[in-house]
């Protein structure tokens, strides 16, 4: 009796292992194709290895292993937060933008990819943009990385001092990118009945009219967002 | 009868659904055509750009491509700014991204266009600066007010990108694609 016991023991653990690596392989698959598409319909002559972390954490050191070895990785805790296919194209993006850096200057990239370091808030503004352009090439909607970023990333209370750009300058920012660049988007907007992005839009009034404002007076100036 | 018909059917539609779809693009030929271009106005990020901005190009010389020329000396080519880079602290440079060039009879997807410009990074001494000097408190950081240097793509810069002949044109994704998760 008892051996028939751990015997079902030993077959549910095996079973569960088996389960378990079943769904990594299938997100990881599904993070493969949507990066190698970004990849391909930008032409991106480059190589970029995606690669699924389901335990780790994302860290300072996160963005060293994209610059150094041209590894984009995915935390489990990002993922959790990404539903559709627009949404991990936006995570990806952003990251190839930031890969893509390091391939470029002097010592094999290493400067820029120093630089990228250490000026990491005016990257981030970059990536953000660069991930909106490889998002529409390979024919993902750009809005989704307005989603992506308002369901993940915090609002700190200042970025004065500090490493990254508040969240609600960088949204700001996206969607002036997009108003000007791609526009159909806006016009025909799919993302319209969406709950986060209807949640951005609520809470982007004060920015948009300042972009409005901007459109309006046909001003080139940087506007200072909030 | 019925039956064979139904299985028939059924072999059909799963064949159907197990056929994969063919790619768009197929980069296995090597055959590539620079095409050297220079702009027709000097752009630079000291003056407000804005991206999407479109900006125009002047061909350097013939391009041809057995025997036949693409492109003549003098042609114009339209392309967009893509991203603009503001000069940063600590000698960070700006830079000027351009792309999408729209050259006639031949679709983007044949081309490897991206075309990027930097200004002077000052990085180089800026840095040691600011590491020499961290030995008075606080002066190291004197160092952020030191700005990189403007970019600036003048007529006399020759860009060069590259058509690849033989890859499969095809018009970039529809905007909306259908999301498999969904």
């Amino acid at each position: 009796m008892k051996k028939i016991f751990y015997l079902f023991f030993l077959f549910l653990i095996a079973c569960s292992v088996h389960a378990g690596l079943a769904e990594n392989n299938a997100i990881q698959q599904r993070i493969d194709n949507v990066g190698t598409r970004i990849l391909n319909f930008n032409r991106i002559p480059k190589r970029i290895i995606f690669t699924y972390d389901e335990d780790s954490k994302a860290d300072w050191l996160s963005k060293y292993k994209a610059l150094k070895s041209r590894q984009v990785i995915v935390y489990g805790e990002q993922y959790q937060f990404v539903q559709t296919d627009d949404e991990i194209a936006a995570m990806l993006s952003r990251e190839i933008a930031t890969v893509i850096k390091s391939y470029s200057g002097m010592w094999g990239g290493t400067i820029d990819a120093i630089q990228v370091a250490l000026s990491s808030k005016k990257f981030e503004t970059v990536a953000d943009k660069r991930a909106v352009d490889y998002m529409v090439n390979a024919g993902y909607n750009p809005l989704a990385l307005i989603v992506y970023i308002n369901k993940t990333c915090p609002q700190k209370r200042q970025d004065v001092i500090a490493r990254h750009n508040l969240t609600s300058k960088r949204l700001a920012r996206i969607y002036e990118y997009i108003t000007y660049k791609y526009p159909e988007y806006l016009k025909d907007n799919e993302y319209i009945n969406n709950q986060y992005y209807q949640n951005f839009l609520l809470n982007s009034v004060e920015n948009r009219r300042k972009l409005e404002e901007k459109i309006k007076t046909h001003s080139a100036e940087e506007v200072d967002y909030e | 009868m019925n039956k064979y018909k139904a299985l028939f059917l059924l072999f059909v539609f799963i064949s159907l659904a197990c056929t994969a779809e063919p790619l768009p693009y197929n980069f296995y030929d090597t055959a590539c055509v620079p095409i050297n271009l220079s702009i027709t106005e000097e752009i630079s990020t000291k003056n407000p750009i804005i991206e999407g901005e479109t900006v125009k190009f002047r061909v350097v010389k013939d391009v041809r491509w057995q025997g036949k020329t693409i492109l003549k000396a003098g042609d114009i080519v339209n392309a967009k700014i893509e991203t603009v880079i503001t000069s940063g602290m600590n000698g960070f440079p700006a830079e000027i991204i351009v792309d999408d060039f729209q050259i006639p009879n031949i679709e983007e997807s044949q081309l490897i266009s991206t075309y990027n410009k930097k200004g002077q990074n000052r990085c180089f001494w800026v840095y040691p600066l600011k590491w020499s000097l961290t030995l008075i408190p606080f002066a190291g950081s004197l160092t952020n007010f030191i700005k990189g240097g403007h970019a600036k793509i003048r007529p006399k810069d020759i860009v060069t990108i590259y058509y690849y002949p033989n890859w499969q044109a095809y018009k970039m994704p529809a905007m909306n694609i259908e999301n498999e998760a969904e």
